[in-house]
Parts: C-alpha cells; structure tokens; sequence
C-alpha cells in the first residue's frame, strides 16, 4: 500500500473544558475516500477544522506528503493543497458559476480588466473535466443546492487540491444528485485525489469509502474498511453506558395534552404526526438538521406551519406566534441559549420574568415591582442559580446558571406543554443532573414535556417515549423499554 | 438589524447591549452603600454635575447668562428639542434610529400653517398635521417592521420625503399670519409660565414613568437587548417597532406645533438638524446605537446640556452658524463614549 497523502498524528484540541479531540490519528491515501463517522460532538468537525487550518490543535502533527505542515488560517491550508467543502457553502449568490470557481483569480488583462472570455473558457474546461454540464454564467444563487455543491467542489479542485474535505456533502441533496455526486468522486479518486469524506448516513457511507474511522467522545474508536455491517458501525458509534441515572418519577402518563396531526413545514419537516401526555417525557431523537428543532419552532408559532393540525386538551390549536403559543399554554426552551433565549446585558431577575410579564402586572399593564423581585428570587432559589443575587446581569453566569435562568424562565410561565430544546448543552456534569431532576419534578406535577436533545443517553435516561426524525420525518416512535441506543441510532441514521 | 414582526427567523447575533434599563452599567459595587454610590455615578448624575459645571464657567464668563430673560431663553430654546429626543431615545431603545424627525417636523408645521390660512380651524388643522407627521412614521415603522430594512436607510428616505414635500408645498415661502388662537398655544401662559413648557414637563413625567413601569413600553428594553428573544418570550417585537417610530414623529409634530405657534408662521426648513441634536441628547443620556438602553430623564438633561452650552456660543458672541459645528462635535463624542463604553463591555 502507498503511503498516506495526508495524516493526523495524535492531534489533540481542547474547548474550555471539553476535550473535543483526543490524540486522533488517521492517514488519508491519494485515490482513496475516507470516511469519518461519529456522533454529534464527537469531534469529526473540529478534526475537519484542524485539518483544513481553520482551527490549531494543541499538540499533534498534520503531515502532507510526508511534511509536518502548520497552516495560519484556511487559505495556507488551501494553497497547499486542501480543499474543503463545508456544510455551509460560501458561494456569493449574485455572482457566476465561473467567477466563483475562480474566485479572486480572475484571469485578467494588463490595466487590471477582467478578461471575461478566457474566465469563461477556464471555468468550463474546469466543469468539462469533472463532468458538470452547467453554464458558467449562471448565478449561483438560481441553482439547485445540488448543483451548488458541485460548484464548491470545482472551486476546491481548481486550486488543485489534493485532498479534498467533504462535510456531510449529501444532507441537502436528492437521490439522484447524491448519485451523481458519488460518480465524480469516484472519478476524482481515479485521478489520484485523496478524499476525507464526513457524514451521518452510515448506508453511502458503506458505499463509497476504502477506509472508516469511527470517532467517539474525541478519541478514534475503531478503524475498518467498507465491510463493516451497519450495525456494527452504530455500536461502535454510540459505544457507551448510560452515565445518568434516570431520575426516580412518580406516577405514569395521565390524559393526552398535545397532539400535532401531519404537520409540515417545506423544506424542513413532512407529515410529523405525534401526541404528549400529561405527566410524560416525550424524548425527541435524530441526528442534527434532521428536523427537531424545526418542528418545536413551528409548534410554538415562530415559524409557519404550511399543513397540519394541532390540538391543546383536545380542542383545535391554532398558533401564529410565540405570543400565541404562550397565552395557550405553550413553552420552548430554546436551543441557542445565547442568541435566542437571554437578555445577556440585563439583569437574571428581568430575564426570569420576560415570558411571565403579563401574570406580573396589574390591570393597567404597570409593573407590579414586589411581584416580580418576590418571582425572580423564588426560582432564583428553586433552581439554586449562583450567585443567589437576580440583580446580576445575565452574561456573568456560568452556562449551567444561565441555562437555569432560562429553564427558571419557563417555569414561571408554567405552561401546560413544555418543549426544551438542548436543555444541558455545553453545561457541566452538576448543573445537567440539577436540570433532570427539575424536568422530572416538572413532568411529575402535571406538564407534558417535549425532550430535544443530541445527547442520546439523555434522552435515553429522561424520556419515557423515543420519537426518532430522520431527514425531516418522524420514522418511529418508541417505548422506553425498546429505545435503546442501537435502535435510536439506528433509526435516525439508516 | 433587522426587526421582524412575527416570523422571527432572522435573528440579530446578539450585538451585546449597555445596561438594563436606562441606567449607565455602573458595575453594582457589592457592600452598604453600594446603592448610594450607584446613584452617584448614574448616568443621571454625571449629567448633572456636567451642566452645573458648564452653567458656573458660563456665569463667570459672561454674568448676563444668569438674567431670567436668558433662562427663560434656554428653557423656550428646550421646548423644541425635548419632545424630539423623548421620542429619539424610545426608537434608540428598540434598536433603531430616526434621522426623520427633524424634517417630519417641518412637514407637519407647514401642513398646519397652510391648514389654518385657508380657514380650517385650530383643532383640525393641528390634527391634520398630526396625521401627516403619523403617516411618515408609519412609513418608517411598516419598513422597518415588516420589511426588515435597515431604521438608518428608510428614515433617510423619510427624511428627503418629508423636506421635499414640505418645500414643495410651499415653494420654499414662509407661512406667516396665522391666526390668534393658535399662536395663544406657543405663547400663553399659565402663571408666568409659557404652556409649552408645561406640555413638556408633564410629558416627560408621564413618558419616563410609563417607560420604567408600563409593560407595553417597558418591553422595548427586551425588543432592543435581543428582538429574536424578546419574540420568543411572546413579545410582539415588530407592533412595538412600529409604535416606536409613530411615536417619534408624533412628538416631533408636538415639536412643530410649539415651533410654529411661538413663531406665528410655518416654515419648511424648520427642524434641521433636529435630528442631530435628538441622537446626541439620547446618546448622552445613556442611549446606545446597540439598543436596549436610553433614558428619558437622562435624554431630558441631554437637551439642556446643549441647550446650555449653544446659549454660551450666542452669549460669547460667536456666530449662529457654530450651532452646527458644536452639536455634531458633542454627537460625536457621545458616541465615541457609547462605543468605548461597548467594548468594555465586550472585553468582559
């Protein structure tokens, strides 16, 4: 066997306090498609980063063609010959197919001018070669997603890159686009072009690769070729023993609560169709981008529903607004803690009760100070958020007591469906049992909880029913005693 | 940024902000008297010791600063610009900015001035030229609001839209000889005191306290910190914008009719640079370009501050026209102070 193009030699990075990589090593061969598997968080994008320069590990080596290499930022990277096509295209919409493939490396004449026919002729020769028949005048911004990939790969290999990185390549593509997708890279490979391919779908996965690693909790779990049977590939993926204890719950489910019927929002979710009870945890699996979050926006009115019903203890839900949703009965945890869910310059005790205002005012609408100070420090205290002072501003709380402050929020709306989305992430081992215990304790008192999060044994451990989305779809929906992390992952990345 | 009505998936990356409400991010010393010294190094009182400072040099320089007919100078020179960046600072709270409101002012000045010379009477006219000045500010907020442009573009647009017609209607000629019973607004009396400046007190009690305890305004501090979660906790974000710009221009027309009333005639090219002199007053009394801060009492005692210091000018004898100069260098300034004062927070 020849020696490897590219390799990773025990590459280590740490984030705070998580160690995201663990002295991974793998090596990636000219003509060859490696695969890298894993989790979420198990560290396949951040080993994508440090391979592509984007991010510097803390120790550990990357060699290129037998060279140590230390790359600045991604364009060092790039010029020695690593291309990476992200997720998130950087693709300028308004510009051609041709002056995206080329980038500042218009050709151009000697006053400066951009000689349009020869970037034409190029950028064709460029699509000819990798099989792409698309007019290289087109905006980018009118073309499929698909094809829109395919321009980020011309782009990438028209800096003659060696080694190609590709993350999740097929999350926005049809059947058929990723069929084509696989045919050049099959051409690529033949032309000698190392290819470090990251995905979720274990099934192309086993398709096209010579070579899987398995990446778990930041450390390379197994290394196998091709053959590996899917559900190997799953247990090597997930691997790990329930570290929570479930915490102890009272009685069973009661009576439904909320029931949603064929919801569907384009392009995000079809046809979800799911009911809560009162005094249950409804755990919602998958893989990221697969839907779970979308649909607990829509539910809670943030963004529109094109089809589907909803129902509130049995009556017909109609929901144009979070404002809406609220009054219902209705509350979302968000994900992004940050961005979509603090005041972080105001203080904890206006961001406990930003969402409970309206139960908080007398009938002219005046604040009712005592009130709010009295509401704010009795989940200041419930929720045992440090420091005890809800005079503090919000942004100098650790992430677990923001997150309290956040979960303290919705409490203090006491909504009849709960949805908690991510409800632990980035938070540390104390402050996560806390939040089970407070969601268990809430689902005990009646309120019927929706469970997000990517954390499986999480779910696993808090849910007392598994729905698991897959690619916008609700695939199942799954007792406690049958979710298991095998059958979860199973479903979600088939 | 962008406001969005109810669909909020636009999201502003939390720009961090400055201090919760409308006071100055004073770091809350821990200990007794942390209240007190809170107090003291409020914005507020900062602003205060300012003009009494600038008030003593001005004394000493030129003795004629503490004649009544002066103050009372000053106090008619603050009826105009106090309404202005009352209504400044609620759009600045939510996160926006209207540079409209200087040239709403004049439109709706002329709008009444040409209404009363054609025989409407007070109380419609000063109506219709409410209605003008609410229609450019619905202008402004439905943009802002439910298009999602920048408050900075559409009130610029605002703004020539508003000075053009204004000109247009007039062709560029004062409106003069408008009838007793409205000029008795700008000039009557009550006690010694010009109603105008009543109006304006009353006002800025009633508006500061509506601000700090009213859960309908007092939600534009959550809109102006965070829009997209302030919509998550079932704020409606876009209504509130809306209201917001309305609510500037009906106080710049307030401003107009003051103006014009005093005056006796309408004028477009009154206001200009209202809007200069508004955004620095907010800026200075603890609005921030970032949202979610801002002040009515400490805009109030913005507009003195450069009510005081723009006397000085005229009573030290320089010329009408360093006006400009001064209030664009303490906007300016303020602002230089708005962003060090984020940084730090951001370094944090």
């Amino acid at each position: 066997m020849t020696d490897p193009v590219l390799s990773v030699d025990r590459v280590s990075k740490r984030f705070g306090r998580h160690q995201v990589l663990d002295e991974v090593s793998i090596g990636v061969r000219a003509g060859s498609i490696h695969a890298l598997v894993g989790e979420n968080g198990a560290g396949k994008s951040t080993l994508m980063n440090v391979i592509g320069g984007v991010v510097r590990p803390d120790s550990g080596t990357v060699t290129l063609d037998g060279r140590p290499v230390e790359f600045a930022d991604p364009s060092a990277a790039i010029r020695a010959g690593i291309g990476t096509v992200h997720q998130e295209f950087s693709l300028f919409p308004n510009r051609s197919v041709a002056q995206n493939i080329f980038g500042r490396r218009e050709p151009t004449g000697r006053l400066g001018f951009i000689r349009w026919r020869a970037l034409r002729r190029q950028a064709q020769e460029m699509l000819a070669e990798i099989g792409v028949a698309l007019d290289p005048l087109t905006p980018v911004g009118t073309l499929s997603v698909g094809a829109q990939q395919l321009v980020e790969i011309a782009k990438a290999l028209s800096l003659r890159a060696r080694v190609l990185i590709l993350d999740e390549p097929t999350s926005a593509l049809s059947e058929h686009e990723a069929q084509h997708l696989f045919g050049l890279l099959a051409g690529l490979k033949a032309r000698g072009v190392a290819i470090v391919y990251i995905s979720h779908r274990l099934s192309e996965v086993r398709q096209i690769a010579d070579e899987i690693t398995v990446l778990r909790d930041g450390r390379v779990a197994r290394r196998t070729t091709g053959d590996a049977s899917p559900d190997d590939l799953v247990g090597m993926m997930v691997g790990r023993h329930l570290s929570d204890m479930r915490p102890s719950r009272q009685a069973g489910p009661g009576n439904e609560v909320f029931a949603g019927e064929g919801l569907t929002r384009h392009g995000a979710f079809a046809d979800v169709s799911f009911a809560v009870r009162e005094r249950e945890i409804l755990g919602f699996a998958g893989l990221v981008g697969s839907g779970r979050t979308e649909v607990a926006r829509a539910i809670f009115g943030a963004d529109r529903l094109d089809a589907g019903r909803m129902s509130l203890d049995g009556r017909t839900l109609a929901i144009r607004s979070p404002r809406q949703a609220i009054t219902s009965g209705i509350g979302y945890l968000t994900e992004d803690r940050k961005a979509l869910g603090l005041f972080l310059p105001m203080t904890v005790r206006h961001n406990i009760v930003a969402a409970s205002m309206p139960k908080l005012v007398s009938w002219a609408q005046l604040l009712r100070f005592c009130a709010i100070r009295a509401e704010a420090d009795r989940y200041v205290r419930r929720l045992d958020i440090r420091p005890a002072d809800d005079q503090a501003e919000a942004l100098t709380l650790s992430g677990g007591n923001q997150q309290k402050v956040l979960l303290a929020k919705w409490l203090s709306v006491a909504p009849r469906v709960l949805i908690v989305d991510e409800p632990t992430r980035g938070v540390d081992v104390g402050a996560k049992a806390g939040i089970h215990r407070h969601l268990c304790e809430l689902a005990d008192a009646g309120v019927a909880i929706i469970l997000i999060s990517s954390d499986l044994p999480e779910v696993l451990a808090l849910s007392d029913r598994v729905a698991v989305f897959r690619q916008g779809r609700l695939v199942t929906i799954l007792d406690q005693a049958a979710a298991t992390q095998e059958t979860v992952m199973g479903h979600a990345s088939a | 940024m962008s406001f969005q009505v109810s669909d909020e998936s636009a999201v502003r990356k939390a720009a961090p902000a400055t201090a919760p409400f409308g006071r100055t991010p004073a770091r809350r010393p821990a200990g007794p008297g942390g209240r007190w010294r809170a107090l003291v190094l409020s914005r507020e009182a900062v602003l205060t010791l300012l003009i009494l400072v600038v008030t003593t040099l001005l004394a000493l320089a030129e003795p004629k600063f503490l004649n009544p007919s002066n103050l009372l100078s000053v106090g008619t020179g603050m009826i105009y610009d106090t309404p202005v960046a009352a209504g400044m600072t609620l759009v600045m709270i939510l996160g926006g900015i209207d540079l409209s409101v200087g040239a709403v002012l004049g439109l709706t000045g002329v709008v009444i001035a040409m209404s009363l010379r054609s025989g409407v009477p007070v109380p419609f006219a000063v109506l219709l030229g409410f209605a003008a000045a609410a229609g450019a500010g619905a202008l402004n907020g439905v943009l802002v609001a439910r298009f999602a442009v920048a408050p900075f573009i559409v009130t610029l647009g605002t703004m020539s839209i508003a000075r053009g017609a204004a000109t247009v209607l007039t062709s560029g000629y004062f409106l003069s000889g408008l009838p007793a019973a409205y000029v008795e607004i700008g000039r009557g009396q009550l006690l010694g005191i010009p109603y105008p400046i009543l109006v304006v007190l009353a006002l800025l009690a009633v508006f500061g306290f509506l601000l700090k305890r009213w859960k309908p305004l007092h939600d534009a501090f959550y809109a102006g910190h965070n829009p997209a979660a302030a919509s998550l906790s079932g704020i409606a974000v876009g209504r509130l914008v809306f209201a917001g710009f309305v609510t500037s221009s009906l106080l710049a027309a307030l401003s107009a009719v003051f103006m014009t009333s005093r005056l006796a005639m309408g004028y477009a090219r009154f206001g200009e640079l209202a809007e200069l002199r508004a955004i620095a007053a907010s800026v200075l009394g603890g609005a921030s370009f970032a949202g979610g801060s801002g002040s009515i009492l400490g805009s109030a005692l913005g507009v003195l501050l450069l009510a005081v210091i723009l006397n000085g000018f005229v009573l030290l004898k320089f010329s009408v026209y360093w006006q400009g100069v001064v209030s664009g260098l303490i906007l300016v300034v303020a602002i230089a102070l708005d962003a060090s004062r984020r940084r730090r927070f951001e370094a944090r």
